[in-house]
């Protein structure tokens, strides 16, 4: 049964592409964790806020990644759950020096984790504790504690700390998220096959 | 029957259209579609087509529908299907005005028009452009101006193109592109130059100085797209027309040489451009016309029909301001005439009419008819019109011209067609005394089959103008009474006033009419029974003055004002009667007319048609303790107080009010760099006058209309109440930053500013009244109440009593009675009569008699129920 699954693995999900949304208050790094990713041709040098939403595309760890930044202003932050629908996995950016607005994440990623469209599927949720850099960033053990992520109990995630303009940290949590999504594919498609059976 | 058959003939042939019978509600639940991943691009398009298909036909999506159907589309972006994507950029520009949130994929646009696929680039920054509002337009700001100097044509087209739309609601934000659009201009491709040059000038318009600079740079070193070109003749022509040069100076200024150069480019456009531009400017002399109509001439037998319309549809427009110019073509016009595009001929022969002789009317009349069934009622208009001028210039031409205009009246047309129609007619039977009953005979047959209620309203009021003054009235009376048996409400209502009239005015008919009147109670309409009642006891009075006032001289008040007067009597002191004649009488108001010179017209929709006193009363309703003045009487048309290239522009507008005047002076700075406050006029008075108040302006920022007022008290003596005033504009200048118009600092010093002298004239205290039997009106003054001056007096300053006449109108501001305005060819004697009412109510009569020796004397006799006024009147022409 392994073999075949990894056979699977090899034939479908590699041909699948992968729909992440990237979410996170405004000025957390989302925008330049995506440009990052990008070719290095197709970089771009100026970060501006975005305004409603960008799409963008790459390729890591052997998939092609379809990943919708959306804007963390708050006047579009409702706009996150029309989009939650078609997403595979979510990336939730994290500034991890700013202490004074750890609250505002918090509020909003239960709201995230409660919407209808996220709270009834198995959706990974990879976070990052970005701008680890600074002087005053927190440790990841203590982003956890603040926002309370041994909380969620029905959702595989994780946490690594990260800097985007370096790019450290940024492929470790990418791979574990390709993991995590690659892994619900198939979970589902086995699900579905055994129910299947029994009728 | 045609009709029938023509509908059964669309349903068998050609192929049927896909899109015919789609439902608004299933295509939206079709828009879920667009949630799936991966998108499939093929049904995605398809759907978008219906979408697009469904709202250019008139479908209407509420908010909710149209966001729903938006935030669906976002997720298009996903795809790399260019076809899809520049679908959704369509649907985005259709939806941007209906869905909420739109600016939610500014970044997504933002990115496809900064990146390197160049199918996206143009369309996204049109669709850009069509979501962002003020506040994000800073952010796109950069990319724009990138864009505008874009190497790529079609981005910098789009970009300059969706600046221009900007413009009209972010105008601050785009003139920062002005340096951007400079270059943009010294592009080597035709369209981008055009665009760049029409942004340019909306940049600055504003700002005469700069457009002029523009221009002069412009016209000397030529420039290569014949389209901006062309617009650069039109602005120059604007130019020319403002500055009012006159035509000895006009052929040695920069300007007109730039123009008339034109005429040997190498481009038709710009050729037929610059001859179209010479020809319509307003002071220009033969020489300078002749090689602007040769050129036209030239065009008459291009083998081109576009060239040929253009030439003779300008040659048409123009007749009647140059007919000796357009006379030289008219062998080139007769060769068109049998042009085997309607249009064209259609142009050449009225164009022909308009210029030709007489003797040519009846030959070209026939030629006409030939085909006048199968050109559009357009063009139909055209040929009602030539017809017109026609009738104008050569009265003895009527009966061929009116049978022709009869005919014409019963074939197939529309509204505006039939319209134009029944004015020419009503314009020769005012004009020519001899064509009146043909004429009228000729209306009573169109209203006996005629679809138009509101043309038979018309006819119906003319008969009953002109009716009873005809010879044998009892023959309309068919016609008329006709109308209350078969007919709508509207038009029998109509047709017993005009069946009163005939009462009224011919004592013979008084007995049938009365008969007839008795019927019409029985009507089942309100209005119709309540016009025959009330017109019924009138004339069972057989009191004649009765008749005068309550039947043919019908006060007709503006309506809204006297709605506003009825109210402030029933809020006030209910003890004094009601006075009408404080009432100011419903002026004419004349269609205004646009000149197309310059086509790029502003696209706002033409305000409603209300006169001067309504549009001042409403405005003036807000002042404090105006109120107590009264109903307004009168407002002056504005007056300059300023050249109009200074600081400062300041026009004045004069309300009349009973015992008070109160001058509206209109301020505009132009001085960017200045903000001022407490703007007032200052005004010496003269003896008599008293000043009641002063409304000052608190701010007048950069090039804003904003208005202060000055209420002032009339001087108890009517005789000291034409004045002239000193006027002085005083006002606080603070310095401020010109592009933001923020102050510098609070600190700011007073200024003062010399206006040009006002006054107060008797014409402007006089509103005119239009009496349409005048001698009963003046019979009837001669009574106790009224009171008479006379003088008699000898103009020299005129020598033909045209001028005569319309310096006695212009002086006194009065309307004249039954066409006395118009003086005979060939006479010495003439009588003018005309009526007005005076501030406070004063009715005014005055009857001119002229007669022309070594100048004009004029014998000047005016009637009114005051003395003091009679001899104001009197004294004026003096």
């Amino acid at each position: 049964m392994g073999m075949l699954h990894n056979l699977a693995d090899l034939i479908k999900v590699k041909k699948d592409k992968m729909t992440i949304l990237v979410l996170g208050l405004n000025n957390s790094g989302k925008s330049t964790i995506v440009n990052h990713f990008k070719k290095s041709s197709e970089q771009v040098a100026i970060m501006v806020p975005t305004v409603g939403f960008l799409v963008e595309q790459f390729y890591t760890n052997n998939v092609s990644i379809n990943a919708i930044d959306m804007s963390g202003a708050t006047r579009y932050r409702n706009l996150w759950e029309h989009q939650f629908k078609n997403c595979q996995g979510i990336m939730y950016v994290i500034d991890s020096s700013d202490r004074m607005r750890f609250v505002v994440v918090k509020d909003e990623l239960e709201l995230v984790l409660q919407h209808p469209d996220v709270s009834n599927r198995t959706v990974p949720i990879l976070f990052y504790g970005n701008k680890s850099d600074l002087e005053d960033s927190l440790s990841n053990v203590k982003i956890a504690a603040a926002l309370g992520l041994e909380k969620i109990k029905e959702k595989p995630w994780h946490i690594c700390s990260s800097n985007a303009i370096s790019g450290e940290g940024l492929d470790e949590g990418v791979q574990w998220l390709v993991q995590q999504i690659r892994f619900a594919v198939l979970s589902n498609r086995y699900g579905a096959k055994i129910t299947k059976h029994h009728k | 029957m045609g009709s029938f058959r023509r509908e059964k003939d669309e349903e068998e042939d050609g192929p049927t259209n896909a899109y015919q019978n789609l439902e608004k509600t299933s295509v939206l639940q079709e828009t879920r579609t667009f949630n799936e991943t991966p998108v499939n691009a093929r049904k995605c398009i398809h759907i978008l087509t219906k979408i697009l298909y469904l709202i250019n036909q008139g479908e209407v999506l509420v908010p909710r529908e149209a966001t729903d159907c938006f935030f669906a589309m976002t997720k298009l972006f996903q795809s790399k299907d260019v076809v899809l994507r520049r679908m959704v950029y369509l649907g985005i520009k259709e939806l941007s005005s209906i869905a909420e949130d739109v600016i939610i994929v500014t970044s997504s646009l933002t990115k496809d028009m900064t990146g390197k696929e160049d199918l996206y680039r143009a369309a996204a920054i049109r669709a850009l452009c069509s979501i962002t509002d003020n506040t994000m337009l800073q952010a796109v700001e950069r990319y724009m101006k990138q864009c505008i100097v874009d190497k790529n044509a079609a981005v910098s087209c789009a970009a300059l193109v969706s600046s221009l739309r900007l413009a009209y609601t972010a105008g601050d934000v785009v003139k920062r592109w002005a340096n951007e659009a400079q270059e943009a201009l010294n592009s080597d491709n035709v369209m981008v130059q055009y665009h760049a040059l029409g942004l340019l000038y909306h940049i600055r318009k504003s700002d005469r100085l700069a457009v002029s600079k523009l221009v002069n740079k412009l016209t000397r070193n030529a420039m290569k797209s014949p389209y901006a070109v062309c617009m650069l003749i039109r602005i120059a022509c604007k130019l020319i027309e403002e500055e009012d040069i006159p035509a000895e100076e006009l052929a040695d200024s920069p300007l007109y040489t730039f123009i008339e150069s034109c005429l040997r480019h190498k481009s038709e456009m710009v050729i037929y451009e610059a001859a179209h531009a010479i020809v319509n400017l307003k002071n220009t002399n033969p020489r300078m016309l002749s090689p602007a109509f040769s050129i036209l001439q030239l065009f008459c037998g291009s083998p081109k029909a576009t060239m040929r319309f253009a030439a003779v549809r300008t040659l048409n427009k123009v007749a009647m301001t140059h007919p000796a110019a357009v006379t030289t073509c008219n062998l080139d016009l007769e060769g068109l005439i049998t042009d085997q595009n309607r249009s064209v001929a259609t142009l050449a022969i009225t164009t022909l009419l308009k210029t030709g002789a007489e003797s040519s009317v009846e030959r070209l009349m026939k030629q006409i008819s030939t085909f006048v069934a199968e050109i559009s009622d357009e063009f139909k208009v055209v040929v009602v019109q030539a017809i017109c001028a026609l009738c104008t210039k050569y009265p003895r031409k009527h009966t061929v011209l009116m049978n022709f205009l009869s005919g014409m009246l019963r074939e197939e047309g529309g509204l505006e067609y039939k319209t134009s129609i029944v004015d020419t007619i009503i314009t020769i039977i005012e004009e020519n005394v001899d064509a009146k009953e043909s004429g009228l005979s000729h209306l009573c047959e169109f209203i006996e089959d005629c679809e138009h209620v509101s043309l038979a309203v018309r006819i119906l009021h003319l008969l009953g103008k002109e009716g009873p003054f005809a010879v044998t009235p009892s023959k309309y009376i068919r016609f008329i009474y006709n109308r209350v048996i078969l007919e709508s409400p509207v038009v029998r209502a109509a047709a017993v006033t005009a069946m009163a009239q005939f009462g009224a005015s011919c004592p013979a008919l008084l007995s049938n009419i009365l008969v007839l009147l008795g019927r019409c109670q029985m009507d089942p309409d309100d209005e119709v029974r309540d016009r025959a009642t009330y017109y019924l006891n009138i004339l069972n009075t057989a009191k004649p003055e009765l008749y005068k006032n309550y039947i043919i001289e019908r006060e007709n008040c503006s309506l809204a004002l006297l709605e506003k007067a009825l109210s402030e009597h029933l809020h006030g002191d209910l003890q004094t009667h009601f006075d009408i004649s404080v009432v100011p009488k419903a002026a004419i108001v004349k269609p205004e007319i646009n000149n197309d010179v310059m086509l790029v017209t502003s696209s706002a929709p033409r305000a409603p048609k209300i006169t001067r006193e309504e549009e001042s009363a409403a405005r003036l309703a807000q002042l404090p303790g105006i109120q107590v003045l009264g109903p307004i009487h009168r407002s002056t048309p504005p007056i300059q107080l300023t050249e109009s290239e200074t600081e400062y522009t300041v026009q004045c507008i004069k309300h009349i009010f009973g015992r008070h005047v109160v001058f509206q002076f209109d301020c505009v700075n132009t001085l960017s760099d200045q903000f001022l406050e407490n703007v007032r006029v200052e005004l010496t008075l003269p003896e008599g006058f008293t000043q009641c108040a002063v409304i000052p302006c608190l701010k007048l920022p950069y090039n804003e209309l904003q208005t202060t007022f000055v209420i002032v008290e009339f001087p108890q003596e009517v005789c000291f109440s034409t004045a002239t005033f000193g006027a002085t504009l005083r006002f606080a200048v603070k310095d401020c930053d010109p592009n933001t118009g923020e102050p510098d600092s609070d600190e700011g010093y007073d200024d003062e500013y010399m206006l040009e002298d006002l006054e107060i004239t008797v014409a402007d205290q006089i509103q005119k009244t239009k009496k349409t039997n005048f001698q009963v009106a003046w019979d009837a003054a001669d009574s106790e109440e009224w009171l008479q001056a006379e003088d008699t007096f000898v103009l020299s300053a005129v020598n033909n009593l045209q001028d005569a006449v319309n310096t006695i109108i212009k002086i006194l501001g009065l309307g004249a009675a039954n066409l006395s305005e118009k003086v005979p060819e060939g006479t010495h004697l003439h009588t003018l009569h005309c009526s007005g009412t005076f501030r406070g109510g004063v009715e005014v009569l005055v009857r001119a008699k002229l007669a022309l020796s070594e100048g004009v004397t004029l014998n000047l006799t005016v009637r009114s129920t005051d003395q003091e006024v009679a001899e104001l009147i009197t004294a004026a022409i003096g």
